[in-house]
């Protein structure tokens, strides 16, 4: 009888915990990144944690459309996963599709890029987060990928929005910039 | 007698239906791109922006009005439903068909749907914009811009012209397309 009443108490505490831990946002992250790892039978990098401290979102800034430098994502915001000398040659257009698929409920797709010269992939993604706005930016490129999950305020979105090709650039860059100083 | 009565009846309700089914349909200004995207193999780049009536309400939500380029841009896109652009350039020519162009040129020619423009130039490529108008509106826009290595095509859906459009390029995605009045010359280009 105690170690049914444990057990339940134990599933309640890991459903409050998974309920907490891993809202819907999350999911969709962590699917991206297993999608990418499946798709290209690659594996993503944990990043150490003095890494992470030394990783500086303050680091450069966005300069849109002839703007001042800006930092777009919300500091403490970001999640970050990157993929790094691997192999990411694959049908990017079934990729994209994939993606697309994964992810047409939840987010809106606001801007995708593709060089067939330099086989690099770009995709944005917005959707609304209470009053602020959360970005996903995914970055493939023929030997390294990252993706990235950050929030923006709905004046960084606006900076986005006017500029997605650049703004998108600026937010994978403040998120993989290590500080070295 | 009640009962064949009854089937035509049946019949004209549904046909009714699906008549204002299709002239729904016929009146959408929404074209669809998607035949394009095999070309993203072929192309050495590829943009495909998506600004739906979602984002559009998003933007107007965040635009700042005291900001002049943002203020701008917040009035131009207010009553649009979508923003959709599809562009590829390519390292060689001919590496888009006739079929590619026909794809988007098909569904152009619906009744809503008028060519405003077509410029051809052997050297540059074409340009074709068409309007899409329900009564004395314009409820959408499509720009046809085929050059030799470069493919796009913009369609905007909602209340838009030409001038509203050459505004916009530049942001949101939209590249330029030159359907602009010309731009006065600076004086290094002079």
């Amino acid at each position: 009888m105690k170690s049914c009443a444990t057990k339940i108490a134990a599933v309640l505490l890991l459903s409050t915990l998974s309920g907490s831990v891993s809202p819907a946002a999350s999911d969709d992250f962590n699917s991206i990144v297993k999608m990418i790892e499946q798709f290209y039978n690659v594996k993503h990098q944990g990043i150490p944690f003095l890494a992470k401290a030394g990783m500086k979102a303050v680091g450069v800034g966005a300069k849109i459309k002839g703007g001042e430098a800006k930092h777009l994502a919300e500091a403490g915001s970001i999640k970050i996963a990157m993929f790094e000398d691997q192999n990411f040659a694959g049908d990017v257009i079934k990729f994209r599709s994939s993606i697309n698929t994964a992810l047409q409920q939840s987010w809106t797709a606001l801007v995708q890029t593709m060089s067939g010269v330099d086989h690099e992939q770009n995709y944005v993604f917005v959707r609304e987060k209470g009053d602020k706005f959360s970005v996903l930016v995914i970055s493939i490129s023929p030997r390294d990928a990252t993706v990235v999950q950050a929030t923006l305020s709905p004046k960084n979105l606006a900076l986005l929005m006017k500029d997605p090709e650049e703004g998108s650039r600026s937010i994978t860059q403040e998120a993989t910039i290590v500080d070295h100083d | 007698m009640k009962s064949l009565l009854k089937i035509p009846e049946t019949l004209l309700v549904a046909a009714l239906l699906v008549t204002t089914a299709l002239t729904v349909h016929a009146q959408d200004p929404r074209i669809q791109m998607a035949h394009l995207d095999h070309l993203a193999a072929k192309a050495s780049d590829t943009v495909d922006v998506n600004i739906d009536e979602r984002l559009i309400q998003l933007a107007a939500k965040v635009f700042n009005d005291k900001d002049e380029d943002e203020a701008q841009i917040k009035k131009l896109v207010a009553g649009l439903k979508g923003i959709y652009v599809k562009s590829f350039e390519f390292e060689n020519e001919n590496e888009y068909s006739t079929a590619d162009l026909d794809s988007i040129r098909t569904q152009l020619t619906q009744a809503s749907w008028s060519r405003l423009v077509n410029v051809t130039s052997k050297k540059e490529g074409n340009v074709e914009v068409y309007v899409s108008m329900t009564g004395a509106d314009i409820n959408g826009l499509t720009v046809i811009s085929a050059e030799p290595k470069e493919l796009t095509v913009v369609n905007i859906v909602g209340p838009i012209d030409l001038q509203k459009l050459a505004k916009l390029e530049g942001t949101l995605g939209i590249p330029d397309l030159g359907v602009g009045p010309a731009k006065p010359k600076t004086k290094n280009e002079q």
